[in-house]
């Protein structure tokens, strides 16, 4: 037999067994309630019974059955709750405040207890019969002495103490079950929706997230993880789409270009105008810039869908600008500019060498590239107040006017003056992706200031967070 | 030379066919890595040139089973992947040098002739010998014609990877890869002017000039 779907669910079989835990405890402690109250009662009555048989044996042994008539009489006016009852030995009535009670004819010596019914004129003048316990005794001269005690309103206490004992017994299961049926739909409810999330996304849609209630929960929490993971999926699916496009973008006019001076070139050797070999060159250095563009915007892109630049280790930044400096210092000695690397020991940064590498590789192709002979450039690593880690590079060049500082980082952006000058625009973005990927940041400013004849010069900083 | 050339692109497979075999080697071309295997193992070849990314069996597995089986030819992996990560993974399943696609044919003919003549020098060497250029390994001292040359230890290293393979091309690339270990292009020429200064040493003062500019390729050291 199949359950319904409510009773299978693992919460719903949670809720069963603290639902037994629960009862067993009920159990022990509402007998426990039982003992202390209903038994005491029946204890206690039966101790002030046993007393007052004590103290009549003790009346009738002094002054015989008329003393313990007397006193019985005596207590009975003085509102003793207790039934009397004195047979002479063959068991006919001498004295009592019951008529007549059933009580046996026993020789017996011993104390017993007895239950009897005692009919009682109720004031309409109808008889009741009414629950009594008592204590039935043979005294030493063969009279019988009964002493009693009408419990008929102390078991009805007690009865009614079992009754709310079961009563509560079965409350307790029935709101168990229904608490139990409860927090399994609620749970069901909850899961429930974060499955459909789950499905959506499997059947394809990305955009599926979970609601939330504002309960603030654990369910809410998981609603708010998954929902959270999503949208960082649906990031990163985002920017690689955005990627392909901007690769699709980038490529589009310079291979146009090429095809464009392919057509002109075959049109001119056609016509017998141009020589193919001096076409053909020309078409292999468009093709080899075109692939250049190509790795540079793959790199770029790749490192900005990434988000995080692979393979971060900790090393030592001047080790790496050194290796760098010691690559691009015979070049500027070539071009006659100045070169200066000025680095901090001791530091440490945590990257990817390679790329840093190339950003620092970068930095000095610009800064050879724009200034003129006769000009300096450096190369400087410092730790910063912050604890940051900065490289720059500084040079006395034209320098890139304040407006435009923000612009030159983007892709395929050529400033006026530097038109004449070989590249494609992807140096400094870069350079810019390779500092975001290592969650650090690109400054331009304004380099040393009008050096002679020279520009204002530009200051390029790589700024590394601080590790640890 | 004999060189297999494992590429299931037909037409870059056929132009580095034509491309070696007029460079003066003997080209065997396939097509799948299956099929590389089995000719590879079957052949003697001084140089495999095999494509990361084939039908049947890839580039990386082809090479990973042929070093299990002993055979220790050198290999030179053509890939479309060209992160630093996809070279390791290459050079650990037994390639002896990566090279990215698309790559200058120059760079690639450069490449295998290292990568063969990388073999036939296989025993340690202590003293490099290049014409009247002698390089002391131990001592890390140059001499040419007997007279002794100061070098910078970049230097020093550029021209021993010159020396030891001395009458081939070598690119710029190469260079930056063998000597400084960047996998990435400058966009400026630091290398030529290295060059340039490792030759004014070498060259300044003796008849002839060692260290040649190959058009469209890179340098050669002149035996």
């Amino acid at each position: 037999m199949r359950l319904p779907a409510i009773f299978r669910t693992n919460t719903f079989r949670l809720t069963l067994l603290f639902l037994a835990l629960f009862a067993a405890a009920a159990a022990a402690f509402l007998g426990y309630i039982y003992l202390m109250t209903a038994g005491e009662i029946s204890r206690l009555a039966d101790a002030s019974i046993a007393k007052e048989i004590q103290t009549l044996d003790a009346v009738y042994a002094k002054g015989g059955v008329p003393a313990l008539r007397a006193t019985m009489i005596e207590r009975t006016a003085i509102d003793q709750p207790y039934i009397y009852l004195l047979l002479d030995e063959s068991g006919r009535r001498i004295w009592g405040t019951v008529p007549d009670v059933p009580v046996g004819q026993s020789d017996e010596r011993n104390i017993v207890w007895t239950h009897f019914k005692m009919a009682e004129a109720a004031p309409d003048g109808s008889r009741q019969s009414r629950l009594a316990r008592g204590e039935r005794q043979r005294l030493s001269g063969g009279e019988i002495l009964f002493v009693g005690e009408d419990i008929g309103e102390t078991e009805s206490y007690v009865a009614k103490i079992v009754r709310a004992l079961w009563g509560a017994g079965v409350l307790v299961v029935v709101l168990g079950l229904a608490g139990g049926i409860l927090v399994s739909r609620n749970v069901s409810r909850s899961i429930s929706g974060l499955n459909a999330v789950v499905g959506a996304v499997q059947g394809g849609d990305l955009r599926a997230r979970a609601g939330l209630r504002g309960a603030g929960d654990e369910f809410e929490e998981l609603a708010i993880g998954l929902n959270d993971m999503l949208d960082r999926l649906e990031r990163s699916i985002g920017s690689l789409r955005h990627a392909g496009d901007a690769i699709a973008h980038d490529l589009r006019s310079p291979l146009t270009r090429l095809r464009t001076r392919l057509e002109v070139a075959m049109l001119e050797v056609e016509a017998g105008k141009s020589d193919p070999k001096a076409a053909l060159a020309q078409a292999l250095e468009d093709a080899e810039g075109v692939l250049r563009t190509f790795t540079a915007v793959l790199s770029i892109s790749r490192l900005q869908a990434a988000g995080s630049a692979p393979d971060q280790r900790p090393f030592d930044p001047s080790q790496l600008a050194a290796d760098v400096a010691e690559l691009y210092e015979p070049l500027c000695e070539d071009q006659g500019l100045d070169f200066k690397a000025e680095m901090s020991p001791g530091l440490t940064v945590k990257g990817n060498r390679e790329f840093l590498a190339q950003a620092l590789a970068n930095l000095l192709d610009n800064a050879v590239k724009y200034t003129p002979t006769g000009g300096a450039v450096m190369l400087r690593v410092r730790r910063r107040s912050s604890g940051e880690v900065e490289f720059s590079v500084t040079d006395t060049g034209p320098g890139v006017p304040d407006g435009e500082r923000e612009r030159v980082v983007e892709r395929f952006v050529r400033l006026e003056n530097s038109r004449n000058q070989p590249g494609a625009g992807l140096g400094l973005p870069l350079v810019a992706a390779v500092a975001e990927a290592h969650g650090g940041r690109l400054e331009l400013d304004e380099g040393p200031g009008k050096v002679g004849e020279m520009g204002p010069g530009l200051r390029v900083a790589l700024i590394l967070p601080r590790v640890g | 030379m004999r060189i297999l050339i494992v590429e299931d692109d037909a037409e870059a497979g056929a132009a580095m066919v034509r491309g070696l075999s007029e460079a003066g080697n003997t080209v065997t071309h396939v097509a799948d890595g299956a099929e590389g295997l089995k000719t590879a193992e079957a052949g003697e070849f001084d140089v495999l040139v095999v494509d990361r990314m084939m039908p049947k069996l890839d580039g990386l597995s082809m090479v990973e089973a042929l070093r299990r089986h002993g055979d220790q030819t050198p290999v030179l992996f053509l890939s479309a992947l060209g992160e630093i990560e996809d070279r390791v993974t290459g050079l650990k399943a037994g390639g002896d040098d990566y090279l990215v696609k698309p790559y200058a044919f120059a760079e690639l003919i450069a490449r295998v002739e290292a990568l063969a003549r990388r073999r036939e020098t296989g025993s340690v060497q202590t003293t490099l010998r290049v014409g009247d250029l002698e390089m002391d390994l131990i001592a890390r001292a140059v001499r040419r014609d007997g007279k002794e040359i100061d070098l910078q230890p970049r230097e020093f290293q550029l021209l021993e990877f010159l020396m030891r393979h001395a009458g081939q091309s070598v690119t710029r690339t190469m260079l930056l890869e063998k000597v400084w270990e960047y996998h990435f292009d400058p966009q400026t020429n630091v290398i030529d002017v290295h060059i340039s200064r490792l030759r004014s040493k070498i060259d300044k003062g003796f008849d002839r000039a060692m260290l040649q500019t190959v058009r469209g390729a890179g340098y050669r050291l002149e035996v």
